[in-house]
């Protein structure tokens, strides 16, 4: 009952948070970065015809109203943001509505932001809970300076180490990422072709991000460790492991799912770098493209998206908090 | 002089010496704990190291470089120029030398900002509480939330990227984390007698939050602010790598700047390590120090921290 009403509460809260990011992008876009018909029209005609009139421009303005008061525009623009309509690319591809551009995008930087998280977060727990259980001692040592050295690289300049070593010197992997190339691949050379592909970009994300789950886990084991109910565990004789296993590792493991939560918005900087050097033809490399050639629909479009799909994945860490958490789910 | 004037004289002289004294103790121990902090002594060293290398730039490898001290470009290490030659035939080593300066610069000025900026929100709301921490708490939620790269590069782009844009950009996705753990302590330290006390014999408001509030969150904030620097250093080097550093035939480039340069002029395919490694390794080891030296800290103002 009271489970249902806590998902209501969040649903609740994501709407509004979303509510407020089309707010804070409408702002960021259309008053902060100047005059709009001049930031989010094209320059000149994008397709011209013969009386010299700019169709595209003429159709913009009309449909985002920005010959209008700021109070009309947005609500037009909230209006066409919650119908679908993200926008129309000004630049990159001049004409075409931003959501086309995204959409086959969206599924290369979810996989690969998923299969790094998976990667991330199995590693860090595996390397969190020996440097917490041997808290001070070498290996928790050499464990703890290396992931933090590793959290403190730029993920673009781990890429750039990683292609140069294992690419470039020594040709083992890949050094470009030809996504045309799927269209003439067979399924199983192509998922083959893909995970190979996958290797070094997750590797990336390993080394500069595992500490964020390490550390967590390794604080929280050192919090849990002095309890009453690990001395009894102990005192009623269950081996390290077990100790570990059944007593520590259960308790310790609900502020992973917090700090998961505060990871997302930093995985998808993190996609955002390392899509660009491994040209990996996602979200991230789509925002350098944006970038570089001023498309602002596009690049609007592209952080509206990503913050929300943050909002929506902490909303979702934070249920399963609740559910993880037996405190909680009876309370 | 008569006596008494004297001993009021000395009296005072004793008075303000005694608190100096009681000050100077105050330092010269926090300092012999921060260096028996052995993380923290590492950070101030390699902050200290960098710094010196970078504004002493001049003394180290003579002036920056103007266009007329162009060779050939993209030459290897040699002994004249131990790191080669960039894309536009300028010295590697001399560049990277001097980038510190504005990766350093622009650490620090955000991180002052977004100090100011954090910790005014996180001790009205905390001090204040009611509706006011209600709506800044949410503020700050919200912020907290946005992913930072996107939100520091839509800032730079529609600001126009220049020094001061990128250090308010940086400075606007780093005030929540700080605002956060102010609050926080602030609504502990709110709770504590000698504020009840001071309440009960009629101290305003204001007068509290200056005299009792801040001076108790402070160690905090400098904690927070060294972290804060690590931040800015990091988000600086991402937002050139992006091409939206501080640019112009003028202005010295950050080391940020150096790897996105050797980037698109393509060093990686090439092999020019020396290109883009160095400066890689420059940001890495400053953001660490920072870290290292803010971690340091964090345990010598919270011994709650150190204890574990």
């Amino acid at each position: 009952m009271n489970f249902r009403r806590y998902l209501l509460r969040k649903a609740v809260y994501v709407i509004i948070t979303i509510f407020f990011i089309a707010s804070l992008n409408f702002l960021l876009f259309q008053v902060i970065a100047g005059d709009p018909t001049y930031v989010l029209l094209p320059r000149g005609c994008g397709t011209s015809n013969v009386t010299g009139e700019c169709p595209l421009r003429a159709q913009l303005i009309h449909e985002w109203a920005l010959d209008q008061p700021l109070i009309v525009r947005f609500v037009t623009y909230l209006r066409n943001v919650f119908s679908g309509n993200l926008g129309t690319s000004i630049t990159y591809q001049t004409g075409v509505p931003v959501a086309t551009i995204i959409a086959p995008r969206l599924s290369t930087t979810l996989i690969l932001v998923g299969v790094a998280t998976a990667a991330t977060m199995w590693l860090g727990i595996i390397l969190g809970r020996i440097s917490g259980w041997r808290r001070g001692r070498p290996a928790d040592v050499i464990i703890t300076l290396s992931t933090l050295f590793g959290y403190s690289m730029p993920s673009f300049w781990v890429s750039l180490l990683l292609i140069f070593s294992l690419s470039v010197s020594v040709r083992i992997f890949p050094v470009y990422w030809d996504f045309g190339a799927y269209a003439r691949m067979d399924l199983l050379s192509a998922v083959l072709d893909y995970i190979w592909h996958l290797i070094l970009p997750v590797a990336t994300f390993i080394i500069t991000n595992v500490a964020w789950f390490s550390l967590t886990l390794r604080n929280s084991l050192t919090d849990v460790l002095p309890e009453d109910y690990m001395i009894t565990a102990r005192a009623k004789g269950l081996s390290q492991g077990q100790q570990l296993r059944w007593h520590a590792l259960p308790n310790a493991r609900l502020p992973l799912v917090t700090a998961s939560a505060l990871y997302f918005g930093w995985v998808v900087s993190g996609a955002i770098v390392i899509e660009i050097v491994f040209t990996i033809q996602g979200l991230g490399q789509l925002t350098w493209e944006a970038t570089t050639s001023f498309d602002f629909p596009l690049l609007s479009a592209i952080f509206l998206i990503a913050t929300i799909g943050v909002v929506v994945a902490n909303a979702v860490a934070d249920v399963l908090y609740m559910f993880l958490d037996p405190r909680v789910r009876e309370a | 002089m008569n006596v008494a004037e004297t001993t009021i004289v000395g009296k005072r002289y004793s008075l303000l010496r005694e608190r100096l004294s009681h000050d100077i103790e105050r330092f010269r121990k926090f300092t012999a704990v921060l260096i028996k902090n052995r993380l923290a002594f590492a950070g101030i060293v390699i902050i200290a190291l960098f710094t010196v290398m970078s504004f002493g730039a001049p003394l180290l490898v003579g002036p920056y470089p103007s266009q007329l001290q162009r060779t050939t470009d993209n030459l290897p290490p040699s002994s004249a120029h131990w790191l080669g030659t960039d894309w536009e035939g300028f010295d590697i080593l001399t560049l990277l030398v001097y980038g510190g300066q504005i990766s350093l610069i622009i650490g620090f000025s955000a991180s002052i900002v977004a100090m100011v900026l954090g910790t005014l929100v996180g001790v009205v709301g905390g001090f204040y509480g009611g509706i006011t921490d209600l709506i800044l708490a949410r503020m700050t939620d919200f912020f907290l939330v946005i992913p930072w790269l996107p939100f520091v590069l839509v800032l730079v782009i529609i600001l126009t990227p220049s020094l001061a844009t990128i250090i308010l950009a940086i400075a606007i996705v780093s005030w929540p984390s700080t605002a956060r753990v102010i609050r926080s302590q602030v609504l502990t330290v709110k709770e504590r007698q000698f504020i009840e006390r001071s309440r009960a014999i009629g101290a305003r408001p204001s007068f509290i939050v200056r005299k009792h509030i801040i001076p108790n969150v402070m160690p905090l904030v400098w904690a927070e602010a060294v972290l804060t620097v690590s931040n800015s250093v990091f988000t600086e080097a991402f937002l050139s790598f992006f091409g939206l550093g501080a640019s112009g035939p003028d202005v010295i480039r950050s080391w940020g700047v150096l790897v996105n340069e050797s980037y698109i002029h393509l060093a990686l395919v090439q092999g020019h390590w020396w290109y883009f490694g160095p400066p890689g390794l420059f940001i890495t080891v400053v953001v660490l120090g920072f870290a290292m030296l803010g971690y340091g800290l964090e345990e010598v103002m919270n011994p709650a921290l150190k204890r574990r």
